[in-house]
């Protein structure tokens, strides 16, 4: 008896969003298929890989990263440089001097910092807040006034902020937004109803679905993953559709493997290549969880998850 | 489709003689359709019956064990696609592959990895043999391999060579990796003769199938599948498509465990090593052969693992306890949280970010979130009170400040009540205003 | 007395003359092919572009476009006519505008702000779109003194709400120094009425970047501006034939006019409105815009936050201490006509805590009277029961029990950093304006403390609860239209859902029918959702089509379907936090009920925790069933196995618990008095040999049932 394959290929599909200025756009979702099975059927766009840059500079204590961005020292140059790391998709730049618990500067001075990054880049933009309702509020809309044309992506609208974010980014200056939720199925889709209901059609957000490193609580994240995408496609659950961006170098960076030195905890070796395993792990996990778009720090992660994508899809 | 409790129930004596150990039969139906009883218990299960619940049980994909006895390892038993539906069962094990000349170095390299996490022991599972030609050799290293004390994978499909360290080793319970549809017979001979369990591989899923089903009418019992090296697309495709028959469409052919070789899929490429590993931990891969692990490597991977094979109705905990952080002594402030380990790495994380000397006390709340915890009251300040107490934290800590988390702040009066000497402050909401918070209070 | 619709045509044939005016000019002196635009917008002349589709971009364009805007100066004697010569004006009045800045860029030089740029349009039109600028006003005319003039601005200020001003209360503003600009949302837009253009090319525009409204398409501009602008008018006597022509576009847009100016006004309800008392406009002119302002802060003397919530006030620390347990007190909700309620109205009835001797006991009571138009008598015990939450926050203030058997505790630090009996009344009053907003428009709280009071006061309510309790008891599962379902648990158990029927509370215990409603109503997109029970597959075991098609959706495809009232076939799910398990004993064809708090063995040889294992995680368990303490005495408690009679066995506190109900359900449904003796508990037995021994001997009705399998 010959194996008789059983392709699950579902009536309903992945929202597609673009994102990027006319001509630069990227696009992603569109899958009528669970995450890379592209042996069920054809996959319409592949997973994006983002690199992301902080506008507080480069960790120059990693020697690789460093060597990446020598002689890169504005914001400008850094986002031009990291645009031409292998395999990014597009640029994603943490306002991270904005932070209310850090710098705090203010939303203007931030929203300038987001268009000196965006004249620079090469490729499609990602903004990333500051994780903080208030601030965010604020800033977001700031960002998407001084960057019109540019149809960058920000994120992220949350249920105490979505409106105003909402509002101003997508419908008054034409960008796109994520909507974030706390790794919850339920949470995703009533922020996702919400969002709907101010009159934001598909194909101007995406879902962020929250964050979690490899060993830290990652269960949680791919679950809630796997279950959107299942009740997205099997259920034809319209408010669970839209794609799915993981902003995976943050916590992967800030978990014990890739924060302690090497003087401490010699046998573990150098922390560089600590942080780019804990990157590559965290986002391979989340692609095949069904994320359509990761956001990593590192090139070397960069590269190698691109390459990975372009092997599966 | 899974037997209810009650419909085992009502094929056991209904006695309630309690030889199987349980007080009635009620309770032991329901237990074997939990699967934390085996029929087999039972001594007065009639042979009809024991027929029936056997054709009913039979799981959609075997398991097995590899390895030494004192070591021995599980595989397959899966019954589901997804863990939010059920636990998996057999966390996905990590090998890593050397040839006859190079086995000394891997094994010692392998050998490095050894560490807890989480109440796990994590280490390099298997080492994976690749038979190169001299057969003398390989068997030289089978047994260096076999003595490590780890599972061994012979792959090797040379019918001589494999008998060859098959003998040396047999004691050692390896896998055979080898079996082809060219010399199916002779390796269904050879897992027989040393009761080992076989690895398959083929061109295509069909042949794959067909070899199976032939293994099968040759009376081999463990099996497990080579998803294959010709390219990274087959090889997912392959997992998944395999592990899909098996458990969505019943197809009992598949119904075995996979091995891949990712060590083949991207060689020299450590990075690409690891980002299919994690791939193969979500989807479907039971052995992943690796060319070697670095520390770097093992930390991501096993995280991930322990994170995935977690009982999805189950939380992962912390042991209780006192954990003093950034060098915390008995003049440094304590505070308070939930034994669930998410909330426990989030608040530490946010903690030692601070770098405010703290003793983090965790009670009992019986894995749940804070939240969670006090509305099943499994974080009150009569259990917080009552940990304090027998944990003795009064006579180990001579600080009087405790923190609670501000989602909990209710408990504030109730714990200076229980906690008489203490004075009970109410920390942040979120633990992302930690590290602020315990600035302001340190400096205040 | 001249005739509304007369005055809106003069008046625009005023308009129009002007406009006719400065357009010659500019043709004389600037030429046709002189270039005319409003600077910084992409909308070319908004009002003509919205109204006719025109793009104009010279002087001789305008010329064109006003020779079609004259056909909109109807003088068509209906409804749609006026307003039709409404947006006719707005046009007319564009075109002086615009001539003007044909000239050069700020025609005001910085003395009045004129036309608003697209980014303003954007920057006020986000927070409008958002309800975070809960609307606009538009001011013309001369305030009867630069003291009111400053009053009525400041008013909507700190109301939130956005101040546009016309004609000479900008002076008055200005004399009085009263600080003006966008940052402070009060514009003063310009000296005349004709500027009133700049407002209207305002509205437009937003209508068609944030509404997406095309130009020309007058349906959805309606739409848009009626539903979604919160605008409105006010306007200060005398009002002139050319200001009513203006008022006329206003109004067809949806915004109501409110003035003082009687001569020759024809009141229009929620349209037109005369207020003689021009002290009043703020309130009258929200009213008629039905704009409801958001309470954001408490306004109390002590800090209010859930990290006050556990807080206890020890007797030693206690100014006052206001004790249910000993004196008369109560709290209540009451649902009143809008009329009945002067909003934000708090008093006090009694003496106060400053008049009250230190450490003194005594009662209290208050009630706090709610009206909106969504308002439902249901949602009072709902709100009611947060009344512990609301209070407790308060730093100093402790709150205990509900209904008649309250406490409240001021401490002495809350009473002299000025915490008094009104306080508490803002405190309920902020909340129950936040926390309820989708449903209350009004609220007023009244406190009382003397003894007669109380006493009258509390036999009062006490007919309410009565009245509440005897609601509850009619409610059944065929008296309803509607169910709904409860998917709080979902974060830890993925695929349970709860169906929760008014005799058949949630499984937590915690959500009650009509709490699932509140909830609902409240929050449309919360955890409680509407099932509908239309379709019905089999009453007696409680299957209907669409509640099966509502789990399927809620449990993401995990469940197919769920019998209500059955624990063999389909039974509901459980999360894991039940208060109790019942499961079936087989030996009696009974069912065994344990409850969360029992720590024993039960006859099934299981204990509450090995049970709750098997029951939990969502997924369907024949013959075991996780339900609240309150479904034991419920008429549905598993009906389609026979009901409550198949009770063989509980623990003996639980029963205790439920004896009342469950022995006068017993007994409506099978005759038997005081059924709970004829079940065991710990006490009796805790094998199944002797349960069986104690029900033969009471002769339990589940003996004689059939078996359940």
């Amino acid at each position: 008896m010959t194996f008789k394959p059983d392709p699950q290929i579902f009536a309903s599909s992945i929202k597609e969003v673009s994102f990027g200025p006319e001509g630069a756009a990227v696009t992603f979702g569109g899958a009528g298929v669970l995450p890379l099975y592209s042996f069920d059927a054809p996959i319409a766009h592949r997973p994006l890989v983002g690199i992301e840059i902080s506008d507080k500079g480069v960790d120059r204590d990693l020697p690789e990263l460093a060597a990446f961005y020598d002689g890169a020292n504005t914001l400008a140059e850094i986002a031009a440089r990291a645009c031409t790391a292998p395999g990014a998709d597009f640029l994603s730049l943490k306002l991270e001097s904005a932070d209310p618990n850090g710098d705090n500067i203010p939303s203007d001075e931030a929203a300038a910092l987001a268009k000196e990054a965006s004249d620079a880049s090469a490729l499609p933009l990602v903004i990333q807040g500051v994780d903080n309702v208030d601030k965010d509020a604020e800033l977001l809309p700031k960002v998407a006034e001084a960057l019109q044309g540019k149809n960058a992506l920000l994120l992220s609208a949350k249920e105490e902020n979505y409106k105003g974010i909402a509002v101003a980014a997508v419908t008054a200056y034409g960008q796109k937004i994520g909507a974030e939720s706390a790794v919850d199925i339920n949470l995703a889709k009533q922020l996702n109803v919400l969002i709907s209901q101010m009159g934001i059609q598909h194909g101007n957000y995406v879902m962020h679905l929250g964050n979690a490193a490899a060993g830290y609580g990652f269960e949680y994240l791919s679950s809630t993953i796997e279950r959107v995408k299942l009740a997205a496609l099997s259920q034809n659950d319209d408010a669970l559709q839209p794609p799915v961006i993981t902003p995976v170098a943050g916590d992967a960076w800030s978990v014990k493997e890739s924060v302690v030195s090497e003087e401490d905890f010699p046998e573990w070796g150098p922390r560089e290549r600590r942080g780019i395993e804990m990157e590559i792990s965290t986002a391979a996990a989340c692609l095949a969880a069904g994320s359509d778009a990761v956001i990593l720090r590192h090139p070397s992660s960069v590269e190698t998850i691109a390459k990975l994508i372009a092997e599966l899809v | 489709m899974a037997l209810k409790g009650i419909d085992i129930f009502k094929l056991t004596p209904k006695t309630n003689c309690k030889e199987c150990g349980q007080p009635t039969c009620m309770a032991f139906g329901m237990k074997v359709a939990q699967g934390t009883a085996q029929i087999e218990q039972c001594p007065h299960m009639s042979e009809e019956a024991l027929a029936k619940l056997g054709e009913a049980t039979a799981p959609p994909m075997k398991s097995f064990k590899i390895g030494p006895a004192d070591a021995e390892l599980s595989l397959g038993g899966e019954t589901v696609l997804f863990r939010h539906d059920k636990t998996f069962v057999s966390k996905t094990l990590f090998a890593v592959s050397a040839d006859e000349a190079g086995a000394d170095a891997v094994m010692a390299e392998a050998a490095k990895i050894d560490y807890e996490r989480i109440g796990e022991r994590m280490r390099v599972d298997i080492i994976h043999l690749e038979y190169a030609g001299d057969t003398a050799a390989y068997v030289e290293a089978a047994k260096k391999s076999a003595a490590s004390g780890k599972a061994v994978i012979l792959s090797v499909s040379d019918e001589g060579a494999a008998r060859e360290a098959l003998s040396a080793i047999k004691d050692a319970r390896p896998v055979l990796n080898g079996a082809n549809p060219d010399n199916r017979e002779a390796f269904a001979a050879l897992a027989k003769e040393f009761g080992v369990s076989l690895g398959v591989s083929a061109d295509s899923l069909d042949a794959l199938h067909e070899t199976v089903q032939a293994l099968e009418k040759d009376g081999v019992k463990d099996i497990i599948l080579d998803v294959g090296t010709a390219s990274i697309k087959s090889a997912f495709a392959n997992a998944v498509q395999i592990r899909r028959a098996a458990i969505k469409s019943g197809d009992h052919s598949f119904g075995y465990p996979s091995l891949v070789n990712v060590a083949k899929l991207a060689p020299g490429d450590a990075g690409m090593q690891t980002a299919l590993a994690s791939l193969f931990i979500l989807k479907y891969g039971s052995i992943v052969v690796m060319e070697g692990m670095s520390y770097a490597q093992a930390l991501p991977l096993f995280g991930l693992r322990q994170n995935i094979y977690t009982d999805p109705q189950k939380p992962m905990t912390v042991e209780t306890g006192n954990y003093p952080l950034n060098g915390a002594d008995e003049n440094s402030v304590c505070a308070v949280t939930v034994d669930f380990a998410l909330t426990y790495f989030i608040v530490s994380g946010e903690i030692e970010r601070s770098g405010i000397p703290v003793n983090l006390i965790i009670p009992d709340a019986g894995g749940y979130s804070v939240l969670t915890a006090w509305s099943a009251g499994k974080f009150s300040a009569g259990s917080i009170a009552a940990f304090i107490k027998e944990a003795d934290i009064e006579s180990k800590v001579k600080n009087r400040n405790l923190l609670i988390p501000g989602k909990v702040a209710v408990l504030k009066g109730e714990l200076e009540e229980n906690l008489p000497g203490w004075n009970i402050i109410v920390s942040p909401g979120e633990a992302t205003s930690l590290v602020k918070f315990l600035k302001e209070l340190d400096a205040a | 007395m001249k005739k509304l619709f007369d005055r809106v045509f003069d008046g625009a044939d005023e308009m129009y003359a002007l406009a006719e005016k400065s357009i010659a000019e500019a043709m004389d002196e600037l030429g046709a092919d002189a270039p005319l635009a409003m600077p910084n917008t992409a909308y070319y002349l908004a009002n003509f572009l919205s109204y006719t589709k025109r793009q104009v971009t010279t002087v001789g364009g305008l010329a064109e476009a006003f020779e079609e805007a004259k056909a909109w100066n109807t003088r068509e004697d209906n409804t749609s006519g006026v307003f039709k010569t409404g947006f006719g004006v707005f046009m007319a009045a564009e075109a002086i505008e615009a001539c003007k800045y044909a000239r050069g860029a700020d025609p005001y030089e910085g003395n009045y702000h004129g036309h608003l740029s697209d980014a303003e349009v954007r920057e006020l039109g986000v927070p409008l779109v958002t309800n975070d600028i809960p609307g606009f006003v538009v001011i013309y005319g001369r305030a009867p003194s630069d003291e009111e003039a400053v009053d009525i601005i400041k008013g909507y200020q700190t109301r939130g709400i956005f101040v546009f001003l016309l004609g000479e209360i900008i002076e008055q503003a200005r004399r009085r120094e009263l600080n003006m600009g966008f940052p402070v949302r009060v514009v003063a837009v310009g000296p005349d009425i004709w500027q009133v253009a700049h407002i209207i090319s305002f509205v437009n525009r937003a209508a068609m970047i944030f509404g997406a409204v095309q130009p020309g398409d007058r349906w959805e501009l309606d739409e848009y501006t009626f539903w979604r602008i919160h605008a409105f008018v006010n306007v200060y006597e005398p009002v002139s034939d050319l200001v009513v022509s203006c008022g006329a576009g206003a109004i067809a847009m949806g915004f109501p006019v409110i003035t003082d100016d009687e001569n020759d006004m024809w009141p229009v309800p929620k349209t037109l409105l005369i207020q003689k008392d021009t002290r009043r406009f703020i309130e009258t002119s929200l009213e008629a815009r039905d704009i409801k302002l958001k309470i954001t802060n408490v306004d109390i003397p002590v800090a209010f936050a859930s990290a006050f919530e556990g807080e206890i006030v020890r007797k030693p620390d206690t100014r006052v201490d206001y004790d249910g347990s000993r004196f008369d007190s109560f709290e209540l909700v009451r649902t009143l006509e809008a009329h009945e309620i002067e909003d934000h109205r708090i008093e006090v009835f009694g003496p106060d805590i400053d008049e009250t001797p230190e450490g003194e006991k005594l009662g209290i009571g208050f009630i706090a009277e709610v009206a909106g138009k969504n308002m439902q008598k249901d949602f009072e015990p709902v709100f009611e029961r947060n009344f512990h939450y609301f209070v407790n926050c308060a730093e100093g203030v402790m709150h205990t029990g509900q209904r008649d058997i309250i406490r409240v505790r001021v401490s002495k630090a809350a009473f002299d950093a000025g915490f008094r009996l009104k306080h508490l009344g803002e405190i309920l009053y902020a909340k129950i304006m936040s926390e309820y907003d989708t449903v209350v428009d009004k609220c007023q709280v009244k406190i009382y403390t003397k003894p007669d009071d109380l006493k009258r006061l509390r036999a009062e309510a006490n007919e309410v609860y009565d009245t509440r309790d005897a609601r509850l008891k009619t409610l059944t599962d065929e008296s309803v239209e509607v169910f709904y379902n409860c998917i709080l648990c979902q974060s830890f158990s993925p695929s349970h859902v709860c169906i929760v029927t008014p005799e058949r509370l949630g499984l937590c215990g915690a959500v009650s029918w009509l709490d699932a409603k509140a909830t609902n109503q409240l929050n449309p997109q919360g955890p409680c959702q509407v099932v509908t029970k239309e379709r019905v597959i089999d009453p007696e075991i409680g299957i209907w089509e669409d509640v099966n098609e509502n789990v399927v959706a809620s449990s993401h495809g995990n469940l197919e379907s769920v019998s209500l009232y059955s624990i063999m076939v389909d039974p509901m799910t459980s999360c894991g936090c039940f208060e109790c398990i019942c499961g079936i004993e087989p030996f009696s064809n009974g069912v065994v009920i344990v409850n969360r708090e029992h720590v024993g063995i039960t006859p099934l040889g299981m204990t509450f925790p090995e049970m709750a294992s098997m029951t939990g995680g969502g997924v369907q368990t024949p013959g075991f069933m996780g339900h609240g303490k309150h479904f034991i005495a419920s008429r549905k408690f598993m009906k389609a196995e026979g009901g409550s009679a198949r009770i063989v066995w509980m623990p003996k506190a639980l029963k205790d618990l439920v004896a009342g109900k469950l022995n006068a359900t017993a007994k409506e449904l099978y005759g038997i008095e005081n059924f709970t003796d004829l079940i065991g508990d710990e006490t009796i037995a805790e094998d199944p040999e002797k349960l069986m021994e104690f029900l033969a001997e009471k002769g339990h009705p589940a003996l004689e049932m059939e078996p359940m399998f």
